[in-house]
C-alpha cells in the first residue's frame, strides 16, 4: 500500500513535470510575455514561489553550496550595460587567465545555456547573447532564492566590491527575495511579527527623523484620542473606513505614530500605527539602487537589506541538522507530496483562481449519483441475468440473451449515447428524452417530487449508456462463473438432499459464483470514472469526466494533477475494499495467520 | 559448444512437434466456434477495403489522356501520400499481386517438403508484411522514394473536367482530403444538380458528405486504414512490452519481481482512458503518438497475466531439464517458457485491438485525435455530435465501428474458447 502510494505521487509528479512548458509561463503568456510588466513579473514570481517551482526536483544541496563566487559574477553581469557586457564577453571568449574572468566563465557555464561555447565565440551573435545573458542571470537568481542571500549580504557589507558591482548585487538580492519587508501586521495579530516590523520602521525612522518637525502638544493629544478610538474598534472594515475615509492626518503627524510604534504601546496600537504609516509614507525603504546611485545611496540600500536580513538570520542560516533535512524536504517533490497527502490542491490555474478542491467537489456531486445509479443498474440487472442464463443453459432463451449481451458488449458506450440521442431525443416525432444536462430549465422552482422526476428523466439515458457495456460484460462473466459452480459436486449433493431448486441456486450456487465476480468490482469503478469523460461530454453534464476534459484542454494543471491523484486513490481504496469483502463472502479467506493472501 | 550442438536439433524437433500439435488443436477448436470462424474470414474484406481504398476511391485517374500526352496521376498519388500509414497500405496494395504469385509458387515447392498448407500461407504472409514494413520505412528516407518526376506533373481538379480530355477513373471519383464546399453536409444518395458542368456518374455521394463536402464513404474507407493500424500497432506495442516485462518479473522473481509488480500496480491505479487523454493532450495530436501512448499505458494487464503464467511454468520439470542441460536464462525464457505461457495474452489481443479502435475514435471525438485532414471514423462522429441534424455522420461510423468491434470480439472469444477452455463463456 505505502510503496504504491509513493508510486502514485511519483506519477502525478511526472505528469506535472511532463507538462509542456512552464505551467506558470503558459498561464501568464495570455497577459503578455513574462517579465514585460513589473506587475505580471511579480505575480509570476509569487506564484513560482508558492508552487516551489524554484526548488530542485528531488534533492537539494544548495545549503552546502558556496554562493559567494557565483554572486560576485552574477552581480557583475547584472550591473553592466549591454556594450560593456559585449566587451566582457569578447574578453571571455579569448580564454583569459586572470582569476576574475575565470570565475565569471565558470559562472556562465553553471547557468547551463544551450550552445554556450558556440554563442560565446561567434562575434556576430555576441550582442544578442549579451541580452540573453542578463535574462539567464535573472532566472538564476530567482531559482537560487534564499540560499544565495547570506553570501550576497556578506559581499554587500565587505569592501572588496566596487560601487557598480554592488548595485548589481543589490539587484540580484532583489530578484532572490520576494516581498522583502513586512510593513504591516498580517490579519491575525501576533507578537512574533513585531521584531520584523519594528526593525523596518526603525530603519526608516532613524533616517527620516531629522526631516520632521516636532508636533505641538494639542495635536498630539488629538492624535492620541483618535488612536484610542481606533484601537477600540473591533471590526476590521470599520477600522479601515475610519483610517481611509477621512483624511485625518498630515505627513508631520507621522512623527507621533512612529514614536508610538517604536515606543511602549499595545499590539493593537502598533498594528494601527503600521497601517497608517504604510498608507502615508511612500516607499519607506528602497530595495533597489539606481544604476547612477552614489556611494551613500548604495550604503542606504544595503542598510535596508540588512533590515530584512538580520531579523531573519536564523532562517537564512539554518543549523546543520535542518540543512541535512532540507536535502530531501526542501524540494519540489517533497512539497508536492506534502500537498497531496494533506489534500491541499491549491488553486486552479485558470483566471477564476477557484480552489481546486471546490471544483472537484462540485463536479463530484454531479457525477456521483449518476455513477451510483449506473453501478446499481449493472449489479442488479447483470447478476440475475447471468444466473437466469446459466440455469436455462442451452435453451433458446439462453442463446438469444447471450447473443444480445454479446452485441451490447461490442457497442462502445459513447456510440450508444450518440445513437440514443439521435433516435430518442432529436427529430420530429420521437422526443422522449431531453438532449443534454441533468435538469430542465427552471427546475429550481419545482417541488421535491417534480424535481426528482425531472432529474430521473434527464439522467435516464446517461445512466443507461454508462451501464450498458459493463452490464453486458458482467452478465456474461457471471453466467460463466455460475456455470462453473453448477457443475460442482456439492450442488448435486444439495439437490439430492431435496433442497428446493431456488434455494440451491441462490444460496449454494450464487454465493460461490460471486467470489470471482467480486474481483471485477474493483475494476468497474475506475472504468466508470474513465468512461464517463465521453458520456459526460456527449450529454453535456458538468461532472468529473467533463471537468477532466476541460482542465486538459485549458491546461489547468493543478486541477489535472488533483484529478489524477484523487482517482488513483479511489481505485486504491476500492481494491482494498474488495479484498476486505472477500473475507465476508469467502470463509476460506481470512487475514489472520495462514489464510493470509 | 559441444553441448549446444548435441541439444539443438532434438530440442528444436521437440518444440516444433509440440508447437504444431498445440496450434493444430487450437485451430480445430477454433473452427468449432462458427461465429468466430466466420468473423475471422470477415477480417479479409475489412483489410481488403483498407488496402485497396485508393483503387476503389480516388479523385486521380489511373490513366489520363490530355490530348497529346498520357499521364498516370493515380500512381503518382500512390507513391506520395501524406501519412506513413498510407504508405504502408499503398505498398501492400502494390505488393498484393507479387504476393499471390509468391504464395502459390512457394507453397507448391514446400508441399514437396511436407509442410502443411496453413503454415506455408502464414509464413509467406509474415514475409510479405515484413517486406512491406521495410519498404515503408525505407521510403520514409527522402531520396529513396520514387520521385515525382516518374509520374509527370500534378493535377488540379479543374483540369480533369476540361474539354477534349478523358481518363480511366476508379469506381468512386472522390478524394479523401479534397472537398467541395458548396455540397457540404448533404444527406446520403446526394447527387449534384443536373446541368452543372462536372456532373457525371461517379458523382453520387452514396453516404452523403461531411463538413467541407468530402464524400463520407471515401472518408470511411480511408478511415479503416487508420483504425486498423492504430488497433494492430498499439496492441503489438503493448503486447511486446507486457510479455517481456512480465516474463522477466515471473522468471527472476525476488527484488525484480517486487519492483515490477509495484510498477504494474501503480500504472493500473490510474484510469486508463484518463491517463491516455492526459498524455495525448500533452504530446499533441498524431496517430502515431496515440499508438505509442496506448501501447505505453496498457501493458500492465498483459505483464500481470504473463507473470502469473511464467511463475507457474518456472517450476515445471521441463524448465529444470532445460537448466540442467545448460541453457541460458534468455534461452529458457524465450524458447521454453514463453511459448507455453503466451496463450492468455494472445487471447486478449483481439479484444485489445477492438478496445484500441474504440479508444482512438473516442479521442478523436473529444478533439485529441489525429490532425485535421486525416480521415478517421472518430472525426466523422465528432462532426455528427456537433449537430444531430446530420444523422448519417453518426449512424455510418457507428455501424462501421460496431461491425468491426463485434468481429474482433468474436474472434477473441473464439480464441479464448479454443486456447483456454477454463475461460469459456
Amino acid at each position: 500500500m505505502i510503496p504504491t502510494l509513493f508510486g502514485v505521487t511519483v506519477v502525478s509528479f511526472c505528469i506535472m513535470q511532463l507538462a509542456p512548458g512552464d505551467p506558470l509561463r503558459t498561464q501568464l503568456s495570455a497577459k503578455g510575455e513574462q517579465g514585460k510588466s513589473s506587475g505580471t513579473r511579480e505575480a509570476y514570481l509569487i506564484q513560482k514561489r508558492d508552487l516551489k517551482l524554484d526548488k530542485p526536483l528531488l534533492l537539494n544541496f544548495r545549503n552546502f553550496h558556496d554562493y559567494r563566487e557565483s554572486m560576485r559574477a552574477a552581480a557583475f553581469f547584472q550591473s553592466r550595460t549591454k556594450n560593456e557586457l559585449v566587451e566582457a564577453l569578447t574578453k571571455l571568449s579569448g580564454s583569459p587567465t586572470d582569476a576574475e574572468s575565470r570565475r565569471r566563465l565558470r559562472f556562465l557555464h553553471e547557468l547551463d545555456i544551450d550552445d554556450f561555447d558556440e554563442r560565446l565565440n561567434d562575434p556576430d551573435k555576441r550582442e544578442r547573447f549579451a541580452v540573453a545573458i542578463s535574462g539567464f542571470v535573472q532566472i538564476y537568481c530567482e531559482n537560487t532564492g534564499e540560499y544565495g542571500v547570506p553570501a550576497a549580504i556578506e559581499l554587500l557589507q565587505s569592501s572588496e566590491l566596487d560601487r557598480r558591482t554592488k548595485i548589481g548585487l543589490i539587484r540580484c538580492v532583489d530578484l532572490m527575495v520576494v516581498e522583502a519587508h513586512q510593513f504591516v501586521y498580517s490579519r491575525n495579530l501576533s507578537d512574533s511579527e513585531t521584531p520584523l516590523i519594528i526593525r523596518v520602521w526603525k530603519t526608516w525612522w532613524d533616517r527620516e527623523q531629522h526631516t520632521m518637525s516636532p508636533l505641538d502638544p494639542d495635536r498630539q493629544a488629538v492624535l492620541k484620542r483618535q488612536l484610542a478610538t481606533m484601537s477600540g474598534e473591533q471590526s476590521r472594515s470599520k477600522l479601515f473606513a475610519l483610517i481611509e475615509d477621512e483624511f485625518l492626518f498630515d505627513l508631520p503627524d507621522m512623527r507621533f505614530f512612529a514614536e508610538t510604534l517604536l515606543g511602549e504601546s499595545t499590539l493593537a496600537e502598533k498594528s494601527i500605527c503600521t497601517i497608517i504609516l504604510n498608507l502615508y509614507v511612500s516607499r519607506p525603504l528602497e530595495n533597489i539602487a539606481k544604476p547612477s546611485a552614489d556611494d551613500a545611496e548604495v550604503q542606504q540600500v544595503t542598510e535596508n537589506w540588512l533590515a530584512h536580513y538580520e531579523p531573519r538570520q536564523s532562517v537564512y542560516e539554518p543549523s546543520f541538522v535542518s540543512q541535512l533535512v532540507n536535502v530531501v524536504a526542501d524540494t519540489q517533490y517533497a512539497y508536492m507530496v506534502r500537498r497531496l497527502v494533506t489534500f491541499q490542491f491549491g488553486r486552479s490555474a485558470l483566471k477564476t483562481k477557484e480552489p481546486v478542491s471546490e471544483k472537484l467537489w462540485s463536479a463530484f456531486i454531479v457525477s456521483a449519483p449518476l455513477m451510483l445509479m449506473a453501478q446499481l443498474a449493472i449489479y442488479f440487472v447483470s447478476i440475475p441475468l447471468g444466473v437466469f442464463c446459466s440455469v436455462a443453459r442451452g435453451k433458446l432463451i439462453d442463446r438469444i440473451v447471450s447473443l444480445i449481451l454479446f452485441f451490447l458488449y461490442s457497442v462502445p458506450p459513447f456510440v450508444a449515447g450518440m445513437l440514443f440521442l439521435l433516435f430518442f431525443c432529436y427529430g420530429d416525432y420521437v422526443r422522449w428524452f431531453p438532449m443534454e444536462r441533468l435538469h430542465g430549465q427552471g427546475s429550481d422552482e419545482y417541488g421535491m417530487v417534480r424535481y426528482g422526476v425531472d432529474y430521473l428523466w434527464h439522467s435516464f439515458l446517461p445512466v443507461t449508456c454508462l451501464s450498458l457495456f459493463s452490464l453486458a460484460a458482467l452478465a456474461m462473466y457471471s453466467r460463466s462463473s455460475m456455470l462453473d459452480v453448477i457443475d460442482q459436486d456439492y450442488i448435486r449433493t444439495a439437490r439430492a438432499k431435496g433442497v428446493p431448486m431456488g434455494r440451491v441456486i441462490y444460496v449454494h450456487g450464487l454465493r460461490n459464483a460471486l467470489i470471482p465476480i467480486l474481483t471485477l468490482f474493483s475494476n468497474f469503478l475506475p472504468a466508470m470514472l474513465g468512461g464517463s469523460v465521453l458520456i459526460e461530454y456527449i450529454f453535456n453534464i458538468p461532472g468529473m469526466g467533463r471537468l477532466s476534459w476541460e482542465s486538459i484542454q485549458q491546461k489547468d494543471f493543478p486541477t489535472l494533477m488533483a484529478l489524477v491523484y484523487v482517482q488513483a486513490i479511489v481505485v486504491l481504496l476500492s481494491i482494498l475494499l474488495t479484498d476486505i469483502l472477500y473475507v465476508f463472502v469467502d470463509p476460506r479467506i481470512s487475514f489472520e495467520g495462514q489464510g493470509k493472501r | 559448444m559441444s553441448e549446444s550442438s548435441v541439444n539443438t536439433p532434438t530440442e528444436q524437433a521437440a518444440n516444433a512437434a509440440k508447437g504444431e500439435a498445440y496450434f493444430t488443436i487450437v485451430w480445430r477448436q477454433f473452427k468449432k466456434h462458427k461465429f468466430a470462424y466466420w468473423s475471422l474470414w470477415m477480417l479479409a474484406p475489412i483489410f481488403g477495403l483498407a488496402i485497396f481504398a485508393p483503387a476503389i476511391a480516388s479523385n486521380q485517374p489511373f490513366i489520363f489522356f490530355d490530348g497529346d500526352e498520357t499521364l498516370y496521376p493515380w500512381f503518382r498519388a500512390i507513391f506520395n501520400p501524406d501519412e506513413p500509414v498510407d504508405y504502408f497500405f499503398n505498398m501492400a496494395m502494390i505488393a498484393f499481386v507479387p504476393w499471390c504469385v509468391l504464395a502459390i509458387v512457394s507453397s507448391s515447392r514446400w508441399k514437396k517438403r511436407g509442410i502443411p498448407g496453413r503454415s506455408r500461407v502464414l509464413y509467406v504472409s509474415a514475409q510479405y508484411i515484413a517486406a512491406i514494413v521495410v519498404v515503408t520505412l525505407l521510403f520514409m528516407i527522402p531520396g529513396i522514394r520514387p520521385n515525382n518526376r516518374y509520374f509527370s506533373r500534378q493535377f488540379v481538379a479543374e483540369e480533369f473536367q476540361s474539354e477534349g480530355t478523358h481518363g480511366i477513373y476508379p469506381p468512386i471519383r472522390f478524394g479523401s482530403i479534397e472537398g467541395d464546399l458548396p455540397s457540404a453536409y448533404q444527406p446520403p444518395m446526394y447527387r449534384k444538380a443536373e446541368g452543372m458542368k462536372d456532373v457525371n456518374d461517379g458523382d453520387l455521394h452514396v453516404m452523403g458528405t461531411d463538413d467541407i463536402g468530402r464524400d463520407v464513404l471515401v472518408r470511411m474507407l480511408y478511415g479503416t486504414r487508420i483504425s486498423m493500424s492504430v488497433g494492430f500497432v498499439a496492441v503489438a506495442i503493448y503486447m511486446t512490452i507486457g510479455v517481456i516485462i512480465g516474463a522477466l518479473a515471473g522468471y527472476f522473481g525476488g527484488i525484480i519481481d517486487i519492483m515490477i509488480s509495484r510498477v504494474i500496480e501503480v500504472v493500473l491505479l490510474f484510469p486508463a482512458f484518463f491517463l491516455i487523454l492526459t498524455l495525448v493532450a500533452m504530446i499533441g495530436p498524431s496517430i502515431y503518438m496515440i499508438m505509442v501512448v496506448i501501447g505505453l499505458t496498457r501493458w500492465p494487464t498483459i505483464a500481470r497475466l504473463i507473470r502469473g503464467e511464467v511463475l507457474k511454468q518456472r517450476s515445471i520439470d521441463y524448465t529444470y531439464a532445460a537448466r540442467a542441460l545448460g541453457s541460458s536464462d534468455f534461452r529458457i525464457i524465450f524458447r521454453h517458457i514463453l511459448p507455453n505461457s503466451l496463450s492468455p495474452a494472445l487471447v486478449s489481443a483481439p479484444f485489445g485491438i477492438a478496445g484500441a479502435i474504440i479508444l482512438e475514435a473516442g479521442l478523436s471525438l473529444l478533439g485529441f485525435g489525429v490532425r485535421a485532414p486525416t480521415p478517421t471514423w472518430g472525426i466523422l462522429l465528432k462532426l455528427g455530435n456537433s449537430n444531430y441534424e446530420y444523422w448519417w455522420l453518426i449512424v455510418i461510423p457507428s455501424l462501421a465501428m460496431f461491425f468491426t468491434v463485434t468481429i474482433f470480439n468474436l474472434v477473441g472469444s473464439g480464441m479464448r474458447d479454443a486456447m483456454d477452455p477454463r475461460l469459456r463463456v
